[in-house]
């Protein structure tokens, strides 16, 4: 019987056009899609190129500079642009502390709108109050990116739901389920085999398109083979949840305009409600301190600092005795106090500032117990993180560019408070940032794949409890 | 004969559960959303309300300070939150909330409130414009997407030929039917907002005109789509295949598009990043006066047309400190520079407003988003419009320091430091956004497009009903 749905299932798809109607549909969605993240990746290389490049050259300028210094020549810069003032290496030389993208990056927008790729710490910017937001009109912010996430999450469900609706009902409606009736199969195992047939064909539409149009773009999936397998794997496990409602609903509710209705009705509760809901719950219990406030708070503290200057690089220099043992100029510098109160402003704020970050994760960590609840969050999850875009691999990179800024300036500080020159010797002991990507975790897909399972089962039951009622009632 | 057609109408439509349930979901979902907005414009104005005073009162007791000292130090402006912000959030998520105000350079507005969120917000709120935007029209498929196709499949239709009424006045009837109801449901939504944010204390720029006219502006975009809706369930034959239409429309419109629109947008006229922005200032900045470097060219230029001017030999003579004016002249200088980076990036922005507005050939959503969020103050516009006050603050108010610096001081006297008194003297940072007759003049084309589409919707309409 399996065999004879199959051919008649193909036959019928064919005959109505609808894998036609699919392949095209596909092929155009995942072409603007994938299109359209690439765009995003060339400009985001592009951007990180041009600055390396300037870094480069500033580097160069810079060895320039300090050869001429060395050998006591007039050079062409003001005197306190001289870079054998460490301060000014520190400040003006900064090293290019970049997140590059990988071969799937374009698959998510994810964050990446709303963050900077790139960073170039200097010594005298506070660290805490770094941006690490792009600019990015919140127009576009707000209506969001046409990426593969998008069609995978919110528009396949869509398809499916146009392609599974009035399965059973279409023909009950038509009259030719009596003459099914007839054949020798069980009416939960023809819906089930029917179904079953559709999500292999899309399936297979599915992953050819993508392929397609990977290759057309001239990108090799290939290359990341556990990545392409990753998103593939997400995408088919996804796409049998919403068969899996498509089954329930079949065999559950009834007339065709009913199941559309109520299959809708899952849509808006799974992709639109349940995210928007979860999101609003995690930042009403854990809500962020007001940014306004912290403001206040640094304020206070700086303002506090300065007036005490002379008392705090005192008592930075009692803590530090190294420094005055090494030290024979004994110089001070608007710098030397100024690193002095920073470093006692950082250590004051450590706490208000650790709190943002562990009301984020107190957030982040809600939505991990609750995203069960919608398979949508769990497949955009996902992506991002595949794509290396979601909110922890930007948190990630803020961290190591905090670390990496950290590093910068305690390399230069025993510069600063021994009153040593910085030479031609000392370029290339500058310390280098590197950027370390998280690794995306593929596990995901079994919560999904779990959630899919319960529904099927939840479908097979009603089915079988209400076998006769489902052939014979009318539609 | 219309009256009758739309008390059939209404009689069926409260018969059926799925409306009766889909209506409750709705209601139940605005009155979540308008709580929970309420509770959180009351929380951030209370939060503004804080650190506008605390950081007024760093200001003010600064102690002694040489005044450009106290410009480094420098002074924030803070975003309020506007009442009608209670129904439409627009874009305030992605807004930054504070700007430091501070010598020598503009700062970009900081800390949206979405970069304090985890990836889930970019899925969107519960807010009441979730709820206007996307489920109401959505209920509007829901309650009419049968409404033609329904005669034709339960055979009533042949029972209506008989009766000798006109295509119009069947469709009109039908027209009402959907109209009303949702008309009931905005309306009730308008009324309590406005009864909640009336009832608020110092709702401020809170006016009951503007309320009406976001009202307005709902009303036409529901009758849009239930044309729209009303449309395809004239044109094809079965139920189904009317509410997958129609709900093809809706995704397109309110989700396809915008993003469509948003990646042709950035593609065509990008933003710089903020990296390259603050390089392209910094190099044009570097070609003017820099206030603190007496030795530079431009400096010693500024010098000789002093002493021209005042036909004096030396900078000690001049009557007022040249330090304090060479310092405002280069903060003038920078000023400008800022002042042509900025246009360049409202020049981008507009020409992407014109891509949306194109684009909203396709999606009568786009228009009615626009309008809307001008409207409450929660759009693009109005952030930029507090980003120039704030500049304009800060170029006054370093004009305000340098000039008593000038003015009071001998040149070369850098320890010179101002009363404690003086910083009280700055006038407090004021910002109003533009009322509400301003706003519809700068969304004309919001208003035409989105009339448009009422008109050509309604015509269709007429054109596509027919008792055959």
């Amino acid at each position: 019987m399996l065999k004879y749905n199959f051919k008649y299932e193909l036959k019928q798809l064919l005959r109505n056009r609808w894998i036609q109607l699919l392949s095209v549909l596909l092929l155009l969605l995942f072409g603007f899609a994938t299109y359209n993240g690439l765009q995003k990746i060339e400009e985001r290389e592009k951007v990180i190129t041009a600055a390396k490049e300037e870094t480069l050259r500033n580097d160069e300028s810079m060895v320039m500079l300090l050869d001429s210094l060395d050998r006591g020549m007039e050079i062409s810069v003001s005197p306190w642009r001289y870079p054998n003032n460490p301060m000014v290496v520190g400040n003006y030389y900064p090293r290019l502390a970049a997140m590059p993208s990988h071969n799937f990056t374009f698959i998510a927008t994810g964050q990446s709108d709303m963050y900077s790729h790139y960073k170039k710490p200097a010594v005298s910017r506070s660290g805490f109050m770094e941006d690490y937001t792009e600019m990015t009109s919140p127009i576009q912010l707000l209506f969001g990116s046409f990426d593969l996430a998008f069609v995978i999450v919110y528009l396949l469900p869509l398809l499916i739901i146009a392609f599974s609706y009035d399965i059973l009902s279409a023909e009950k409606e038509s009259g030719s389920l009596r003459l099914l009736a007839a054949q020798p199969i069980r009416i939960e195992n023809w819906v089930l085999q029917k179904l079953g047939l559709r999500f292999f064909w899309l399936s297979v539409l599915v992953i050819l398109a993508m392929l397609v149009i990977f290759f057309i773009f001239g990108l090799n999936p290939f290359v990341s083979i556990k990545l392409l397998l990753g998103l593939i794997g997400i995408t088919i496990v996804y796409m049998l949840f919403w068969f899996a409602v498509a089954f329930l609903v079949n065999v559950w509710v009834g007339s065709s305009a009913r199941n559309a209705v109520s299959l809708l009705g899952f849509w808006i509760f799974f992709v639109l409600l349940i995210p928007s809901v979860l999101n609003q719950l995690g930042s009403s219990l854990y809500p962020m301190p007001s940014r306004a406030l912290m403001i206040n708070q640094i304020r206070t503290l700086q303002a506090d600092a300065t007036k005490r200057q002379d008392e705090i690089l005192d008592n930075y220099l009692r803590d530090h005795p190294e420094y005055a043992i090494n030290d024979s100029t004994q110089q001070r510098t608007f710098w030397h106090s100024y690193f002095a109160s920073e470093n006692l402003v950082r250590q004051e704020l450590a706490p208000v500032l650790e709190n943002y970050d562990l009301q984020l994760e107190k957030q982040q960590e809600w939505i991990s117990y609750f995203k069960w609840i919608s398979p949508a969050i769990i497949t955009q999850e996902s992506i991002t993180k595949m794509a290396g875009t979601s909110t922890s691999d930007y948190g990630n990179f803020r961290k190591q560019v905090e670390g990496f800024s950290e590093t910068w300036r305690n390399h230069f500080v025993p510069y600063l408070y021994n009153n040593r020159n910085f030479t031609k010797a000392d370029v290339v002991k500058l310390p280098q940032f590197e950027y370390m990507a998280l690794r995306p975790k593929f596990l995901s897909a079994f919560t999904i794949l779990g959630i899919a399972v319960i529904f099927l089962a939840l479908g097979l039951f009603i089915a079988i409890k209400n076998r006769n009622h489902l052939v014979l009632s009318n539609a | 004969m219309i009256l009758k057609t739309f008390i059939k109408e209404i009689k069926e439509l409260s018969r059926e559960s799925r409306v009766r349930l889909s209506l409750l979901i709705v209601l139940l979902l605005l009155g979540v959303a308008v709580f929970i907005s309420s509770r959180q414009y009351q929380q951030v104005n209370t939060q503004y309300e804080t650190a506008t005073q605390s950081e007024r009162a760093n200001w003010d007791n600064q102690g002694e300070k040489n005044p450009h000292s106290a410009a480094h130090y420098g002074t924030y402006a803070f975003k309020p939150k506007y009442p009608l912000s209670l129904l439409d959030q627009g874009v305030d998520k992605y807004t930054g909330t504070s700007v430091f105000l501070e010598a020598h350079a503009r700062n970009e507005a900081r800390f949206s409130a979405a970069a304090d969120q985890t990836g889930l917000a970019r899925f969107g709120d519960l807010t009441p414009d979730f709820i206007l935007l996307f489920l109401i029209p959505l209920l509007i498929i829901l309650l009419g997407y049968n409404s033609f196709t329904k005669e034709r499949e339960m055979g009533t239709l042949t029972l209506l030929k008989s009766q000798g009424i006109s295509g119009w006045r069947w469709m009109l009837g039908k027209w009402m039917a959907l109209f009303v109801p949702i008309f009931l449901i905005a309306f009730l939504l308008f009324l309590i907002a406005g009864f909640v944010l009336s009832g608020l204390q110092d709702f401020g720029a809170f006016s009951w005109k503007a309320l009406f006219a976001m009202f307005a502006v709902y009303i036409v975009f529901y009758a849009v789509f239930i044309n729209i809706v009303l449309i395809i369930s004239a044109s094809v034959k079965k139920s189904g295949i009317s509410l997958v239409s129609a709900l093809g429309i809706w995704i397109l419109a309110c989700l396809v598009v915008p993003k469509m629109a948003t990646n042709i947008a950035q593609a065509k006229y990008p933003y710089p990043t903020a990296q390259e922005f603050a390089a392209n200032i910094l190099a044009d900045k570097e070609k003017g006066l820099d206030g603190h470097n007496p030795w530079s060219e431009e400096s010693k230029k500024l010098e000789k047309e002093m002493l021209e001017k005042y036909e004096v030999d030396s900078i000690s003579q001049l009557p007022f400190n040249f330090d304090g004016y060479r310092m405002q002249k280069g903060e003038e200088h920078e000023a400008m520079v800022y002042f042509k980076h900025y246009n360049y990036l409202k020049e981008q922005y507009a020409k992407q407003t014109e891509v949306y507005q194109s684009m909203a050939a396709i999606s009568p959503f786009l228009p009615a988003r626009f309008l809307s969020m001008s409207i409450a103050h929660t759009d693009y516009e109005t952030h930029w419009n507090f980003n120039d006050a704030a500049e304009q603050y800060r170029i006054n108010t370093q004009k305000f320091l340098n000039d008593h610096f000038a003015e009071n001081s001998k040149f070369g006297d850098w320890s010179w430091q101002a009363d404690a008194d003086f910083w009280k003297k700055l006038p407090a940072f004021k910002y109003e956004p533009s009322n509400l007759k301003q706003t519809l003049s700068q969304n004309n084309g919001n208003i035409v497009l989105l009339g448009g589409w009422l008109v050509l919707s309604f015509g269709i309409l007429l054109f596509v009903v027919k008792i055959k």
